[in-house]
């Protein structure tokens, strides 16, 4: 049979979009720094796969909540990285996914542990 | 941003360039050798391949561009093996062929509305007399008028009386299907005419004037079209017609067809009080249901039989939709013909689903190699549809070509005297095209996700090791296929061999008549010139006379009804030492008016007595014949001869029997000879009569010369449907011949893909064994083992697959039971041929492949490693 890749914990559905304009909030980042962020922010506990990570910046790109831009990187002037930064349109889109995502936690947590809610 | 595609393809691939360079970078920090570092960094990205292929999956026009890609891909394939395209268009393209015809027929005969407003509200209603089997009887004038008057179910009643109708004073004159009908008869249809007006209620009363409407093919054929035929006046039936409208074109009813439609008034009068020759036709009231239309009906038909009960005890009516009612016939044969080749299209499925499992096996490289760079199960899976999409889409195209000529070819079948119920509206529509459509997608549905759900399990490095493709053949799911082949095929070939035992039954039969050399043709005498009955039947006796004198006539009559034409008169009759026959509780017989030199002309043998002569007539006493059957019957214990019966027809009573003649089939071929009476048509003259002339040479070159020693007698009287009895008698079978010819096809059919199946699966089995095969007879495998081997490989799928369509013919040939004449549809004989020929067959067909496994060479089939 198939060799199946081994377990990790799966990004929910919808949240690396959401993960990915949060550190765009930071400022402008290219992709390698996108991930690398996110994994060192979770403490690895995140692994973004780049299969998931490319095809999640040019969607949210044509959406329009990000815009990319080649520049080289502050260090090495020789280089250039395509650097993504939040659209306004994005801004928004983050508030609105943080709201979301606020209310899904709160209402799982009722269920999960109901005693610790008032 | 949007930018042009081959800009973002570079963009893309600079992107990930630079960030897997970094990640490099970045492994090398951590001390690896950048050999190492580098290799570090794509196992941390993945397969490129598939990123690239993800994200461009984000990008909009992706999804065409892909099934464009698959589609060139595809008609790659289908270009570079022609033989396999060939074979599974071939298949396919016959299937949905033969299912587009037969849905060309079975939609415009069953399934479209009829061509009036609200047609489903329409109904025939008939009269019927459940205990005596007589069921849809014609009607009679006063239980129309009861229901007309009486019931509350119906917006409209209307009669027909239909028949032949003479047109003349137009040159040559004509012989047109005419009908009386009451006048509210077109609004009930809900038709106008397109040219002048419809019936009126005062139409048709005596003192009013006589009054026309013509069909639109008349009006075009004989008028030219000219609108002003309204208020001409026109002779019918040698009586002055005023012309008031002409209906639109294409109004015909689905079995009352006219070219002329009179007033027919019926009225409370000694006239229509005997006798049953009425169609009634209906409109529901709106919202009334058929049931509670029928409770109506039943109602008011008990009350006629209480206040008639000479006549209607016994008798019902009854109300049947009237697409139901015009398509009754043909409603079981045109279904089974459906399902027949609904059978040979999934038998081509399943062919074609094996010929392209058997390609699939010798791709699992190529799709083990897709795998392995990255394609994705959904992306391969899509590929090998489009493939099976192009197949379909060639199939399609060609199967309603082949649709088309099929239907052609139909319709070629049907004899002009027996056209099906609403032919004139086969013609392939919208609907007819949407079908083929359709079935084509659900067939690439079928026949293409079953290889496609095995390849894409495909995994890659069991694939890919050297030698792994033969020792893993994956071939239940073929066999399977091969074993559904056969008893689908078995089951159809079971089904048209029934037929053909049914038909050589049918036409074996003895009619009691010669049909060789016999002319016959139908005419109507004009009741305005020869109502007197002495004289028409003097102008009969005269124009048989000239017949009778043209050279190469050896005998020449007349009947009322022609043999195998599904007509017949009945009638009742008491014997003369009994009290007069009542019609509702005496006996019935079935009635014939024949002429002196009927059977003669006919070669039905005289058993007894003498046969009618010229000399008997209105001046003498009534005589009458019997056949056989009626003796056998009704004068068993008594000489038939010289006994005297009281009739219930126009003629003088009591009648004396004069002669018994041999029984002969009337109806129909199938229907055994019934009790009969002959009349003489000197002694009760019918204003119709076919001819029936037997000559010496050919029957259809003396035509000519028969119909002008008639036009010596009288010009003006029109004869119509020359046939000879040979055709007559072909015509007669000639729905069981259609039925009988298209199941031949269609079970040929199903049985030469069975076969080519089973071929390709064994053939394909062994050049899959070569090796396995080569080592059998290096260890010492004689070549007639080898050959036993695989002829018993094709053996088991055979018998397997005979089995099953033993015990699916077993449950399904049942639906033939009705469409069979005096064959069982489990007839073993018929069953136990079939399947040892299926056997045979099958077994020829692996002698091939097991003969070139004898053959193989132990050596040789070894160092193909």
């Amino acid at each position: 049979m198939a060799n199946n890749p081994v377990d990790r914990i799966e990004l929910l559905q919808g949240t690396l979009d959401m993960l990915i304009l949060r550190t765009l909030q930071f400022g402008h980042a290219h992709g390698h720094q996108i991930a690398k962020h996110i994994q060192r922010t979770t403490e690895d506990i995140l692994q973004v796969e780049h299969g998931s990570l490319y095809p999640a910046l040019h969607r949210l790109e044509r959406k329009g909540w990000i815009a990319a831009k080649w520049e080289s990187a502050g260090r090495d002037l020789k280089r250039e990285f395509k650097y993504y930064r939040l659209t306004p349109a994005g801004k928004k889109q983050l508030v609105a996914e943080e709201s979301k995502w606020k209310q899904l936690t709160r209402a799982i947590s009722r269920v999960m542990w109901p005693a610790q809610e008032g | 941003m949007w930018w042009r595609r081959k800009d973002r393809e570079e963009d893309l691939e600079r992107e990930l360039r630079s960030d897997l360079e970094l990640e490099a970078e970045e492994q090398r920090e951590k001390g690896l050798s950048p050999e190492e570092a580098r290799y570090a960094a794509q196992r941390a990205f993945g397969s490129v391949t598939l990123i690239k292929e993800d994200t461009r999956a984000m990008w909009r026009w992706t999804l065409a561009e892909q099934f464009a890609q698959d589609l060139r891909y595809a008609l790659r394939q289908v270009r570079k093996s022609p033989g396999f395209t060939l074979t599974a268009v071939l298949s396919l393209a016959l299937g949905i062929g033969a299912n587009t015809a037969i849905f060309t027929v079975v939609n415009a005969v069953l399934l479209r509305p009829l061509p009036f407003p609200e047609p489903d509200r329409l109904v025939q209603i008939w009269e019927t007399k459940p205990f005596q089997g007589y069921f849809r009887n014609v009607v009679n004038g006063l239980n129309f008028l009861d229901w007309r008057e009486r019931t509350r179910s119906f917006d409209g009643i209307a009669a027909v009386d239909g028949g032949t109708t003479n047109l003349t004073g137009l040159g040559d004159p004509l012989a047109l299907p005419g009908m009386g009908v009451s006048p509210n008869f077109f609004s009930i249809l809900g038709v106008s005419p397109g040219l002048g007006r419809s019936f009126l209620p005062e139409d048709g009363l005596p003192s009013h004037e006589q009054v026309a409407i013509l069909s639109f093919g008349l009006w075009q054929s004989r008028f030219g079209g000219d609108p002003g035929v309204i208020g001409r006046r026109i002779l019918v039936d040698g009586e002055p017609n005023t012309v008031i409208g002409v209906m639109p074109r294409g109004f015909m009813l689905p079995k009352l067809n006219a070219d002329i439609w009179r007033p027919l008034r019926i009225v409370r009068s000694k006239e229509w009080e005997g006798g049953r020759f009425l169609e009634v036709i209906a409109r529901l009231k709106p919202g009334v249901a058929l049931e509670q239309a029928q409770q109506d009906l039943r109602a008011v038909a008990r009350q006629s039989a209480m206040e008639r009960p000479e006549s209607d005890q016994g008798w019902s009516a009854e109300a049947v939709p009237m697409l139901a009612d015009a398509t009754e016939n043909v409603r079981l044969p045109l279904l089974v013909l459906s399902a027949a080749v609904g059978l040979v299209l999934l038998i081509a499925c399943a062919n074609v689903a094996n010929l392209l499992l058997m390609r699939a096996a010798g791709r699992r490289r190529e799709v083990a190699i897709r795998t392995a760079l990255g394609a994705g199960r959904r992306r391969l899976l899509q590929q090998l549809l489009s493939e099976s999409l192009i197949l379909a889409l060639i199939a399609c195209v060609a199967g309603m070509a082949s649709g088309y000529g099929g239907v052609k070819a139909l319709l070629a079948m049907i004899p002009r005297e027996r056209q099906l119920p609403r032919m004139e509206a086969i013609h392939m529509d919208g609907w007819v095209l949407l079908f083929a459509i359709g079935i084509s997608i659900v067939s690439t549905v079928i026949f293409g996700l079953v290889p496609s759900m095995q390849i894409s399990h495909v995994v890659p490095h069991a694939a890919l090791q050297t030698g792994a493709i033969r020792t893993a053949p994956r071939s239940l799911l073929r066999q399977a296929l091969v074993v559904a082949e056969v008893a689908l095929s078995l089951v159809l070939l079971i089904g048209a061999a029934l037929m053909l035992r049914s038909f050589h039954r049918l036409v074996s039969v003895n009619p009691g008549f010669e049909t060789h050399q016999v002319l016959t043709m139908q005419m109507f005498t004009s009741p305005a010139k020869y109502l007197d009955n002495r004289k028409r039947a003097e102008y009969f006796t005269r124009m048989l006379e000239q017949i009778r004198g043209v050279p190469g006539v050896e005998a020449a009559g007349s009947v009322h009804f022609l043999p195998l034409e599904e007509q017949m008169s009945g009638s009742c009759f008491g014997r003369a030492d009994e009290p007069p026959p009542i019609p509702s509780r005496a006996k019935d017989a079935n009635f014939l008016v024949v002429s002196p030199g009927y059977f003669q002309a006919m070669g039905m043998p005289l058993v007894s007595g003498r046969i009618f002569q010229m000399r008997d007539g209105f001046g003498t006493r009534s005589v009458v014949m019997v056949n056989q059957a009626f003796a056998k019957r009704f004068l068993a214990d008594r000489n038939p001869i010289g006994q005297r019966l009281n009739l219930c027809w126009t003629v003088e009573n009591p009648a004396e029997i004069v002669g018994v003649i041999a029984d002969a089939r009337q109806i129909e071929l199938q229907t055994a000879p019934q009790p009969t009476i002959f009349v003489n048509n000197l002694q009760a003259p019918m204003y119709f009569a076919q001819l029936v002339v037997r000559t010496t040479g050919d029957p259809g070159r003396m035509a000519r010369a028969v119909e002008a020693a008639i036009h010596r007698v009288d010009p003006d009287q029109p004869v119509t449907h020359v046939e000879t009895m040979d055709q007559v008698f072909s015509d007669s079978v000639a729905q069981p011949r259609f039925e009988l010819i298209l199941l031949l096809v269609f079970g040929g059919i199903a049985g030469l893909l069975a076969v080519v199946g089973i071929y390709g699966v064994v053939a394909y089995s062994v050049a899959q064994r070569t090796r396995e095969i080569g080592i059998r007879v290096a260890l010492g495998a004689q070549s007639a083992d080898v050959r036993r081997m695989v002829l018993l490989e094709g053996a088991v799928l055979a018998v397997s697959g005979i089995s099953i369509g033993l015990m699916g013919a077993l449950a399904l040939t049942r639906v033939l039971r009705t469409l069979l004449f005096e064959t069982a549809p489990t007839d073993p004989a018929t069953l136990a041929f079939v399947a040892v020929t299926i056997l045979f067959v099958v077994l020829l067909a692996t002698v091939i492949p097991a003969q070139r496994a004898a053959q193989v060479n132990p050596t040789t089939a070894l160092r193909y490693e």
